[in-house]
Parts: C-alpha cells; structure tokens; sequence
C-alpha cells in the first residue's frame, strides 16, 4: 500500500506540468484568489508596459514578502511567453510584520499586488498573443500551504482596446516603496546591527520615531522577531537591531525598507541600498564634517604645526636636542650621510607613527568606544611609558650606556654609522612623543578620526611630519649646523641636565597612573623603577669570568621581568573613581547620557565639562577658568547644571558625547542656555573653546542667557 | 572597560573578527547540548555521540514543506545515504501541545515507520526547549554536527525553497554535501542558509 502511495506521489511529482491540473481543483476554495492585470491589453511592437498579480488573501492569511523572515518562502512567478517577450524583476510592495510565537514573518494580509515589467519586442505577429504565469505561493495561518496555479493574459484580444488597467496600476505603484537615495551605511556593535540613514532634514523632521519599522531584504542580517531601537542623531537617521545568524563578512551591500508615520500620521514607505562601511556608531557627524568645526587643509596645518611643537615637549625634547647636536659632529666630514639620518629618523617617526593610527583606527571599525588619549587611558601603556622615560631619563644622566645598536640616542651615532639607529631613534622619539600628543593635539587627533581612513591617516602623516621637520631640516641645510653650538666636552652636561626634564615627564604619567589606580598600583610601579634601575646597575658591571657575568646578566633580566610584572598591580581597576576631587569646590554632577538628559528637560541652564587628569590643557582650563570665584558665583546665580565627565579612565558615553560634538578627545566645554520663558525652546548648544579665561566663560554665560 | 581595551591592545592583531552573534548555535561552534528521552523511552544525550556525525532534523508531519520532502522520498534518500556513511539522524518535533505536528510517542514511531525513514532517535521538544537552544524556526531545519561536536552546516535542507516538490531535482541537497564534505575531510562549502518551510509551532 505504502510503496504504491509513494509511487503516486513521485509520479505526480515528476509530472511538473500537471500541478496546474491539481492547482484547478485546489482552486474551487483557494485561500489566495489570483487575478492577472496588464496594464494594456492593446500592445504594439517595442512596448513597455506593466503587469499586475493580483493576491486575495482569505482573512487572518498571509502571504510572503521577498525576504519572508523567519520561515515561510516567497511567491514564485515563472512566466512562460512567445520568444522576444521579457520580464522584469518583481516590484514588491511593503510588507507588514507578522509574528507568530518567537518567530517573526514579514508579508502581506488580506490584498497584495505584485507589479511586473513586460517588455514587447519589436516586431510581434499579428493577432491575439497569450501570456502564461505559472504562480506558485504559500500562505499561512498557523498551518501552511502551498498553492499553485497557472494564469494567462491575452493580449492583443479581440477586445484588446477595452481593456485599460493603468489607473489601478498607477495606484497601486503610488503605494509602492519609495526609492530613497539617501546615505545609509551599516555595521555591527555589541551583537547590534547599527543602521545610519541620512534623509534630508524636513523628511527627518517629520519621522515620528516610535513608529519606524526596517525590514531587510537579506536574510540572517537582523534578529527578526527584535524590536528595532531608533533615534535621531545630528541630522542622520540610527536604527539599532539585534544581529541575526549570518556574519557581517557574508553581506557586503543590503536593502531594505523603511516605514514610518509622519508626525501627522501619514504612513511612508522607502526602500533603501546601505553599504557596509566604518561606522562609529554615535558618531553621525561623518556625513557631515562642517560640524566637527576644522576643515581638512587647517587641520592638516595644525597637525603639521603641533607635531612641530612636540618638539618641545619634556619627553621628546632631550632625545632630540642630543640627536641633533651628535648629527652637527658627523655632518661635518659627512654631509651625504646626514641626510640620510635625517631621512632614516623621518621614516621611522612616520612609520611608527601610521602604525599607531591604523591600529586605532582598526579598533574604532572593530567597535571599540576609544578615542585619541586611549593610550593613556590604559594603566599599562602608561606603567610602560613611564618606565620607558625613567630608562631614557637613567640613560642622558650616564648611569648605564646602551650598547646595542637599538636607540642609540647619544655618542652612539657617530661611531655606528649604521642607519638603522636613526630609524629606531624616530620610533623612540615616536613612543615618547604618545603621552604628550593626547593633552595638546586634540583638535587635530579629534577631526582626523570622524574623517574616513584615509584622511585620518594623511593627518597623522602630517603630524609625523611635524615631529621629524626640525631635525629633517637641521640634516639638509648644512647653514643651520652652523648656528649649532660646537660640540664639545659641555655636551655631556647638556645631556645630563636634560635627564630631569625627562624624569618629570616619568612622573607626570606616574601621577596619571595614580588617578586610575590606588596607593598599590602607585608602590608597584615604583618598585618595578627600582628593579629597573638595579637590573641597569647589574648590566653595568662586566667581570672577566664568564660564569659571573652571566649570572648577572641573568639576574638583571630577572629584575626586568620583575618589573614588567609589577604591571597588572598598576593595571588593577581603580576602587574610587576620580572626579569627585577634580570639582571639590564646585557642586558638580557626575557625566551620564541620563544625569545630561534630565539636566536638559528642567528649565535651567546646563554646563558641561569633559576632563581627564592626564589632560594638561583641561586641568590649567578648569584652575584657571572654571574653578575660580567669578565663575562659581555665575553658576550659582543662573541656577546652571555644572556636569563633568571624567575621560581619565575609558568610558564609552562620555567618547559618544565628545563624537557627538566632532571631538575625539578632551577638553569640551558646551554651555546650554535656559530654556526660554515663553516659547520653553532651549537655544542651540554652545561649543566654548579649548582654552578658557573667566572671561570667555562669562561671556558665553552671559550672551546665551 | 580598560581591561578589554589592554586586552584588545595586547592582541594588537586585528581585531574585527569575532562579534558576538544573537543566535545560539553559530557555525564551527560546539552545538548546543541535548538531553532528553526518545519517542522509544531511550535516553539521548547528544555529547554521548561525539566521534560521529549527527543530523538534526526538526519535523512537523503536516507541514507542507516536511511533505515535499517526505512524500517526495528525498528525506528517506538522504537518510539513508547518511546512515551508509555512518551518520546518526536525530528528527525533532517542537510542535506545542494543541498546534499542527504535535504527537504522542506512539504517533511519532508510525509515522517514521509509515514514511520508510531511518532516525536513530526521534525527539519531542513539546516546551521547545531544544527548539528555541537551536533557535529552530522552520519544518524542516537542518543541522549538520561534526564528530568533535561543533556546528558544521546549519539551514535549509536544498537550494530551492519552493513548496513544489518537482523543484527538489535539480536542487543542491546541503545535508548531503555537508556530510559528504566532512566525511572526506573537505571544507564544508555552504555551512550557513537561510531555512525555508513552515515556522516551528511552538
């Protein structure tokens, strides 16, 4: 009995052209009642004109859009037609969501239409010509079933001039989606897909956001059934979306539909292309660089300026000034030669210095909430850094010499005239110069990361620049080395003293350290100096027996390690957070989207700070500017919401808030007027400048009032 | 925070490979664990078959789509090639108490043997536990384990997701070449798809 069934089955199976046959008995109560509509039934050669299929969805049935979401499966229409007749791709209208369980489908209930393009040839014989569809679809309620039927259309008929559905037609492509040619991009954050669509602002304006709807076109892109998050954020559109199945690397461009009602309770519907790119997810300013307050020639400049500048700082300065004093000796016999130190020292800073961009930006596309000053956020970049000053520091004051090749920051160049030196000194001068670039080159540092790659990475070409220019310079033109003072025995004192600017820097990042851990951390790491300087001690002494020496060198490794050890006591989390003792004096809120939020639905003036204790210009800044009794009295007297974030550690919301003004890094300060007392309109926002006077404050205070 | 931050930085190398994925079963990853009773009072514990390759299969004997595929006789095909190569099949149904292909174990022994299949366990997931650990969503979906235990293939049965089941000719069976693949020690080609059929009724 069983075999015979099968046997019927497989039968009917392989007979593909009677399953319209069966399809006619199904059809004396279809759940889905087809009609076929062309637009014209009177066609001439070389025409375009569209064909409709109609669906008549039985009540609580449904039917499926082209992605059909969780289960289910689109309608498929194969067209069977004389040859030099063409079809075009199927117009789908917008879906609607349809839950069942925990899962979610995306189709249509009660009518839908699908519109196609038919395209005549250009010669066509005379006479009635018949079009075939075979439609094949599923519709659901709880259960499932397939339906298939075959469908013509005659055209060219008898009555062929009668028959005019253009108006339907019309109406039904005036509900279709429309083709939004909008900037979308997409990515992924924390198991998120993150949407960005950028409408023109009055279509933007209009959106009331409780009442979006995205439906992909691609399968596994978003979690179905997940309720999508939407939000408006400097003029673009975010939409966020629990990720499904299917990995990011697997859908390189998507499309989708957006719906939505106006504020007025019009229902839109547009479909959309996004392509996969770098996103930072609060950072909708990429689109729209004018906000980020610096174009890309100035802040080319700027950066080319503050690299020149680094120049100067406690930690880079002594490195350099002995380099260059050492390239005056070997400049004299060997011109050629300095030239190409100071090319070698060039490429080594650039190098190292797009090495360190690319990473961040690496890590900015991976989704990590980081800014510039990261480096310094991380107690064992810090804890290495100021290891790295104290052995240079050790190093200028004759306490140890280097012997190898790497680093050779004094005498070492004029008898090795080995190149590489000079490269490795532009890495050195590179890692020195790191915790000295986060507090002064924010602005440059901050628009390069809201540029694409590869102006960020021109920006941190030109601050690399910056940084090699003066000794680049003092290698080429010979006239310079003149006004050098001449090398000589003073040279040695010179080197010496410089050891102590290199110290405070060694100690600055030790205060730094101390802000993001505790009294443990602080002792740690200057336990991990004292090995450092007795391993140093150990290395100095080379005794004749071979056994001896190695025991030394063993044993000055072993004080290395332990240095290097002492770290993760450094690197522990910090059991008070800092802030609090930054703003002692002034009544201060701490930063949080929802502390800002609420500040901003009172009536009441609202002041933020956005500070770090590694942030040279923040601190004088808040000294200087805020902290002192002009200000505090103006605070007081407009009632204003005094909120400070504290960078010092990462902190993801207080890097959306500073990408949400264009800033990577701090200081900010934005003064937010009062609401005013008639219309209850809040002014726009006000960006006060990275370096404050009470003056400065007062005024902003004061206009914006 | 800075914790992740000096992870991520200590392992320089880049880092936009691994997000975290909203489903549970991702591919080459250990596949969930199952416990639970067979439709024959068996125990089944799904890490007890390690060392083999198993299919899961999840069922719903009035679903159109498990039809197509039953009555057609390319289920019973693919069983049965599987087993020659000493594949297990496990079937699971997730149907609710009340709603379409939910059945007692009785039920569940004679419509396997009425269809001619070759399971080596059938399961009912009556709360959809395994289910949802799966996030099983249509009849049928597939999951192919590898002998160490991980996802290897998980989607629709074939490439075509017409109810119609003339379209199953000229099809790309993924079970199949999925087994096929691991067998000979071959990277699985298509190892993810989007599962066609009816929605599991939990």
């Amino acid at each position: 009995m069983r075999i015979l069934f099968l046997a019927l089955t497989l039968l009917l199976a392989a007979l593909t052209g009677q399953l319209s046959a069966q399809a006619a008995d199904r059809q004396q109560s279809p759940l889905v009642k087809i009609r076929l509509l062309p637009e014209k039934a009177a066609v001439k050669g070389g025409d375009a004109l569209w064909i409709a299929a109609e669906q008549s969805i039985a009540e609580h049935w449904h039917t499926y859009w082209q992605n059909p979401g969780d289960s289910g499966t689109s309608p498929s229409i194969k067209w069977i037609m004389p040859a030099g007749f063409e079809i075009g791709e199927i117009n789908w209208p917008t879906p609607h969501k349809l839950p069942y369980g925990p899962l979610l489908n995306y189709g249509y209930e009660n009518q839908v239409v699908l519109l196609q393009q038919l395209q005549v040839p250009a010669e066509i014989p005379a006479g009635p010509i018949t079009l075939s569809a075979n439609i094949e679809l599923l519709v659901c309620k709880e259960e499932c079933i397939p339906e298939y039927g075959t469908y013509n259309i005659t055209l060219n008929g008898p009555n062929a001039s009668l028959e005019d559905n253009s108006a339907y037609i019309h109406a039904v492509q005036n509900k279709l989606p429309r083709i939004a040619e909008w900037p979308a991009i997409y990515n992924e954050n924390d198991g998120k897909l993150i949407l960005k669509l950028t409408p023109p602002q009055n279509i933007l304006d209009s959106i009331n956001l409780a009442s979006i709807e995205f439906f992909p076109e691609n399968w596994g892109l978003v979690h179905n059934p997940a309720k999508a998050e939407s939000f408006i954020q400097d003029g673009a559109l975010i939409i966020k979306q629990p990720r499904g199945e299917r990995p990011l690397t697997e859908i390189d461009q998507t499309s989708g539909v957006l719906t939505f009602e106006t504020n007025d309770g019009q229902p839109q519907s547009y479909s959309f292309t996004a392509t996969q790119g770098p996103l930072k997810t609060s950072s909708p300013r990429q689109a729209t660089s004018k906000t980020a307050g610096l174009n890309f020639f100035s802040a080319f400049i700027f950066a080319l300026l503050g690299g020149i500048i680094l120049n100067l700082m406690p930690c880079v300065f002594p490195v350099l000034s002995i380099k260059a004093l050492s390239l005056v000796k070997i400049s004299e016999k060997h011109p050629k030669l300095a030239r190409m130190h100071g090319l070698s020292y060039t490429a080594g800073v650039v190098l190292s210095f797009l090495a360190i961009a690319i990473t961040l930006i690496l890590l900015q596309a991976g989704g990590a909430q980081i800014g510039w000053g990261f480096q310094l956020q991380n107690p064992w970049i810090v804890g290495i850094l100021g290891y790295l000053l104290f052995i240079i520091g050790l190093n200028l004051i004759g306490f140890f010499e280097f012997s190898s090749r790497f680093a050779n920051i004094g005498s070492g160049l004029t008898q090795n005239q080995d190149l590489s030196g000079s490269f490795f000194t532009g890495i050195l001068a590179t890692l020195v110069a790191t915790p000295c670039t986060a507090p002064f080159m924010a602005g440059a540092i901050g628009y390069a990361f809201l540029q694409p790659p590869v102006i960020s990475l021109l920006i941190f070409t030109a601050l690399a620049l910056g940084l090699a220019l003066p000794y680049l310079i003092l290698s080429f033109i010979p006239a310079l080395q003149q006004i050098m003072p001449k090398p000589g025995a003073w040279m040695e004192v010179f080197k010496q003293a410089l050891a102590f600017p290199m110290f405070g820097a060694a100690l600055w990042l030790l205060w730094v350290l101390a802000q993001q851990t505790d009294a443990y951390g602080v002792t740690a790491a200057l336990l991990g100096a004292i090995l450092i300087a007795f391993g140093l001690w150990l290395l100095r002494h080379s005794p004749k027996n071979q056994k001896t020496r190695i025991t030394l060198r063993i044993a000055a490794g072993l004080a290395f390690l332990g240095a290097l050890a002492l770290l993760p006591v450094c690197a522990r989390p910090c059991s008070q957070p800092l802030g609090q003792d930054l703003t002692h004096s002034l009544i201060s809120l701490p930063y949080s989207e929802e502390t800002l939020q609420s500040a901003l639905e009172s009536d009441d003036p609202v002041l933020t700070e956005m500070t770090a204790a590694w942030c040279i210009t923040c601190k004088v800044n808040h000294a200087v500017a805020i902290n002192v009794d002009s200000t505090k009295n103006l605070i007081t007297k407009h009632n204003i919401r005094y909120i400070v974030g504290d960078w010092t550690n990462e902190d993801p919301e207080i890097t959306k808030y500073l990408e949400s003004y264009g800033r990577n890094g701090v200081p900010l300060y934005v003064y937010y007027g009062p609401r005013d007392p008639v219309t209850k309109q809040r002014a726009s926002a006000k960006i006060l400048p990275q370096v404050l006077t009470p003056a400065i404050v007062k005024s902003f205070i004061e206009d914006n009032t | 925070m800075t914790r992740i931050l000096a992870y991520s930085l200590a392992a320089i190398v880049l880092v936009f490979a691994a997000m975290p994925v909203n489903a549970s079963v991702e591919i080459g990853q250990p596949a969930p664990e199952i416990e639970a009773t067979d439709t024959n009072d068996n125990a089944f514990k799904l890490s007890d078959h390690k060392g083999k390759i198993v299919v899961l299969e999840w069922t719903n004997n009035e679903c159109p789509f498990v039809k197509k595929h039953y009555d057609s006789g390319n289920m019973q095909a693919t069983q049965k090639a599987a087993a020659e190569k000493g594949v297990e099949w496990v079937s699971i149904v997730s149907s609710a108490p009340g709603k379409q292909g939910h059945v007692d174990a009785e039920e569940a022994n004679k419509i396997v043997s009425d269809a001619g299949a070759t399971v080596t366990a059938k399961i009912l997931d009556e709360d959809g536990t395994i289910g949802k650990a799966y996030d099983a969503k249509t009849t049928p979906h597939m999951f192919v384990i590898d002998a160490e235990g991980n996802v290897a293939y998980a989607g629709a049965i074939d490439s075509n997701s017409s109810p119609n089941p003339a379209t199953i000719e000229g099809a790309t069976n993924y079970v199949s070449a999925a087994i096929d693949a691991l067998v000979t020690g071959q990277p699985v080609e298509t190892s993810q798809t989007q599962p066609y059929g009816c929605g599991v009724k939990y």
